[in-house]
């Protein structure tokens, strides 16, 4: 229907997540009408991020070059680490400015449906940092689902053997704050009930 | 929660269907192939989204028809209405509407009613596997309490995850590094389905006893809990998975935990499943529904919408009597049958009959539908207007109101006439406006009908006006 340079474009643009077809055809209507810079700044960005942006060697955070910000950070506590499936869960994390220790980014949870193993997602490398490093605390922050519990109890099964000393927490799961008692969910509500304390 | 009309299009064999349920018992009757079970199908789907009938849900469009629409207008405790609509275009997701605003499914929908269902091929439930019991179990555990749902799914996907594990571990693919891990989480999810089986289980057995001693089904019956482990808590539990690791390894699949639980029903201490007789095992599945529909209305505050298909063709009259006795109680209960003698009481001022023949729906006449009708006096110019209607010639009109009480039966006749007849197209005269509407959604099955007492293809439609329009006169229209 198109010309191939713009059939190629739309192509390529729908398979990015959450776009569309239809998406996709107006996005690639709306750089076809953008200025020669605007379109060349979109495609250098593109290019510079795949070129500059890898993972960090020791948390596997995203990083522009060999370490992340936060492993370069001097003032973040090395004493603890709090593990995350991906490295987008960093952000909602750092927003908090309650946490400041180091991350490790598993790059998945396990699950055998899906062929994820322990062998598959970063868990010797968390090990090799844990008994190395003079880590006091792991809190493990993956998923509230049944593969991220799942992921939870490994870890913390290891991390008994191969480190005794150091604490393992789990977040806790429960109300969101400045929520109405009347939305929450059943489940939520289920296991903020069941988490309850004493006043 | 109350279910008053139901309307449907392109349902199975109905093009249209529009009928008034009543607020206790509302008997289907007519014969073989009529229509009667298709009705109830359309209740069920009306309530809940899905067919009781097949897993197909192709099916329930009509043949030849592009998609299908069930529409439910329900009236709470408070007398508040509530509207649900189903609408499903087979290959397309199903538009799925409460109070007009759209909902992606109708079980979380606070305004559905809660139904139960027996159809003669549910006998299955009793003399079937006990996966069949375990999820029917499961299902009346969300219903009245929703918030447990999520147990049996976050169990469903934990044992597949530890399936999936072993499988691979068999074939060399895995270590056993992660399956304590899934043991765990196996267990704790396993723990609290148990726990929500045994209690749910523990809310029907007195019922179910007591129902089944009601339907006359002699001896003891009684419903117990068979759960696979009494392990006290998660961590018992995860150990038994554990000890049975080598076991579950040569098969290659979980061999422990409340997925291989049972529900078992007895009479005298002999399983119904395997020495009923057919009829115990009918009485059996019916009163196990009568206890659900206690069970729940304890729990939740409300009885659910009782659904029996051809349940007293194959009772002794005793035993339809003492069926009857327990469906004349408060709640809704939905009954079909070919043969009204089969329903005693069903004569009674209070209940609501539905007579369905060829693919169309009437309400009877003195039922105690949500549309309670009753002959009221004629005032005398339309009587006497009738009259020379009928003495004049036999005209088109003539010929059509001679018809028309016989093709439409008493309860329209009591409520709409027609008055006039031009080119094929018959004026009919209603009570009120809402008769007008109920006439012109049965239309073309009275123009069948009608056409089919003249003799001749004469009728082509109906023009419907209410209250006192004059003949012919189109300003009502």
């Amino acid at each position: 229907m198109y010309a191939p340079p713009i059939q190629r474009l739309i192509a390529e643009l729908s398979r990015l997540p959450g776009i569309g077809q239809r998406t996709a055809q107006r996005l690639a209507f709306h750089i076809l009408r953008e200025s020669d810079e605007d379109a060349t700044a979109l495609a250098a960005a593109i290019r510079e991020v795949k070129e500059k942006i890898g993972t960090c060697e020791i948390c596997f955070n995203l990083a522009e070059g060999p370490r992340c910000r936060i492993c370069l950070d001097d003032r973040r506590d090395p004493k603890v680490i709090c593990v995350v499936e991906e490295f987008g869960d960093i952000i909602p994390m750092e927003r908090t400015h309650e946490f400041h220790g180091r991350y490790h980014v598993l790059g998945g949870a396990l699950s055998p449906i899906d062929g994820v193993d322990p062998e598959d997602i970063r868990l010797a490398e968390l090990y090799r940092r844990v008994t190395g490093d003079e880590v006091t605390e792991v809190v493990i922050a993956t998923n509230p689902t049944t593969t991220g519990e799942a992921t939870a109890l490994h870890i913390a099964d290891e991390l008994h053997h191969v480190a005794p000393d150091v604490t393992v927490t789990r977040l806790a799961s429960g109300l969101p704050v400045g929520g109405d008692l009347e939305y929450a969910d059943e489940v939520t509500l289920g296991r903020a009930f069941a988490g309850r304390r004493r006043l | 929660m109350r279910v008053r009309r139901l309307r449907a299009r392109e349902f199975r064999t109905y093009a249209r269907l529009d009928v008034a349920l009543g607020t206790g018992l509302t008997v289907v009757h007519g014969r073989n192939g009529a229509g009667k079970t298709n009705l109830l199908e359309a209740l069920y789907f009306g309530c809940t989204g899905r067919s009781c009938r097949t897993s197909n849900e192709r099916e329930v469009v009509r043949f030849g028809a592009q998609a299908t629409h069930v529409d439910l207008d329900l009236c709470d405790a408070d007398g508040v209405e509530h509207t649900l609509s189903v609408g499903f275009e087979p290959g397309e997701p199903k538009r799925l509407k409460a109070d007009g605003a759209e909902v992606e499914r109708l079980l979380d929908v606070p305004a559905r009613p809660l139904v139960s269902v027996f159809l003669p091929d549910r006998l299955e439930l009793v003399k079937g596997p006990p996966s069949l019991r375990r999820a029917h179990l499961d299902q009346v555990i969300a219903a009245a309490w929703p918030a447990r749902a999520q147990t049996r799914r976050a169990y469903g996907q934990a044992v597949a995850q530890r399936n999936a594990l072993l499988a691979r571990i068999r074939t060399g693919r895995a270590s056993r590094a992660s399956l304590p891990a899934w043991d765990a989480e196996v267990a704790r999810h396993g723990v609290s389905l148990r726990d929500h089986r045994a209690e749910a289980c523990a809310l029907l057995a007195d019922p179910y006893a007591q129902a089944a001693e009601d339907l006359g089904l002699s001896g003891t019956s009684v419903l117990r809990y068979r759960p696979r482990t009494d392990a006290p808590d998660a961590a018992a539990l995860a150990a038994e998975l554990a000890e049975r690791v080598d076991g579950d390894l040569d098969r290659g699949f979980t061999g422990h935990g409340p997925h291989r639980d049972e529900i078992v029903l007895q009479r005298d201490g002999r399983e119904l499943r395997a020495y009923g007789s057919q009829g115990e095992q009918r009485m059996g599945l019916l009163a196990l529904l009568l206890a659900e529909r206690e069970a729940l209305a304890e729990a939740r505050g409300a009885l659910p919408l009782l659904l029996l298909d051809d349940v007293m063709s194959e009772l002794d009259p005793v035993r339809r009597a003492k069926l009857a006795l327990r469906l004349d109680g408060p709640g809704q209960s939905v009954i079909t049958t070919t043969d009204l003698a089969h329903v005693p009481g069903a004569d009674a001022g209070s209940v609501c009959r539905i007579a369905v023949r060829d693919g169309a729906a009437l309400v009877e006449p003195g039922g105690g539908g949500g549309m309670r009708f009753r002959r009221v006096p004629r005032p005398l110019g339309t009587a006497v207007e009738a009259l020379t209607a009928e003495l004049a010639p036999l005209t088109g009109l003539a010929s059509v109101q001679r018809a028309w009480p016989d093709a439409v039966g008493p309860a329209i006749a009591a409520q709409a006439e027609p008055v006039a007849e031009q080119g094929g197209e018959v004026t009919v005269r209603c009570r009120s406006a809402v008769w007008a509407q109920e006439v012109e959604l049965m239309g073309p099955a009275l123009v069948a009908a009608l056409n089919a007492s003249i003799g001749t293809e004469r009728v082509r439609s109906l023009r419907c006006t209410a209250g006192a329009g004059r003949p012919g006169d189109r300003r009502n229209r």
